[in-house]
């Protein structure tokens, strides 16, 4: 991965009125990656990006919302978003992936995100880290370390 | 999220959903759907093409209508889905589900 070229810091409460701001500065950074149109790449990091954020703030912040930190690099194949907060952690790799043919109604936040992303590291402390990188030419080595 | 319902002939009934639908306007239409099982549509049909984002509450939500129309025997379609929904859609499988 080449080195960033840009890096959009975002810090604010975790409030999910607030997620629409993350979701439009991730699909611009997304947009800046590589060359041409890219419009399957963009949705999927925007989406990933917007199941992370809810798990923050409806999870992470259960009963008030805390401070969340959020970098945006990108680079010239690829993006990275790194989550940060210092709410309730959780263990990546808790949650199995669902089973997609009893057509579950929740529960597949953390599956859409490893799904999307090409590498997912979550690491539990203070803060929880929670980065995702997705290249431009997606490679399946998608790997969860706690 | 803004939603439209039309009722259609022969108890077809057509929700057209535009905007997100996500964590926090899920809240607003479940109620809708709460409503439209209790009078057991002959079909109901999701019209998404206006639909910019959907999140995984928003799933939630869509299943759950699903299962509940089919479950009474009724006819369930989703149309005109694209772009980041889509997406989600293809990933979860339900792209089949509902024939899109």
């Amino acid at each position: 991965m080449q080195r960033a070229s840009t890096v959009i810091l975002l810090r604010f409460q975790s409030d999910l009125r607030y997620r629409n701001l993350v979701l439009r500065a991730t699909q611009a950074a997304a947009k800046l990656v590589g060359q041409g149109d890219h419009p399957v790449f963009d949705d999927e990091v925007v989406a990933a990006c917007s199941e992370a954020f809810n798990n923050i703030a409806v999870h992470a912040y259960p009963e008030t919302p805390g401070e969340v930190e959020i970098q945006i690099e990108v680079h010239e194949d690829a993006v990275t978003i790194r989550m940060l907060d210092h709410g309730r952690s959780y263990e990546l790799d808790d949650q199995p992936d669902p089973d997609l043919e009893s057509l579950p109604e929740s529960g597949l936040g953390i599956f859409i995100i490893k799904s999307f992303m090409d590498q997912v590291i979550y690491r539990p402390g203070a803060p929880n880290l929670l980065e995702m990188t997705k290249r431009i030419v997606s490679r399946p080595e998608q790997a969860a370390t706690v | 999220m803004k939603y439209t319902l039309i009722d259609g002939e022969n108890g077809a009934v057509t929700v057209r959903i535009e905007g997100q639908l996500d964590a926090i306007t899920v809240s607003d239409i479940r109620p809708l759907f709460d409503q439209l099982t209790e009078r057991r549509p002959r079909m109901v049909t999701l019209d998404l093409s206006a639909l910019r984002l959907i999140d995984s509450s928003g799933v939630g939500a869509i299943v759950s209508l699903f299962k509940r129309v089919r479950s009474d025997n009724g006819d369930f379609h989703v149309r005109g889905a694209s772009g980041q929904p889509l997406a989600i859609f293809k990933l979860l499988r339900l792209d089949r589900v509902f024939s899109l």
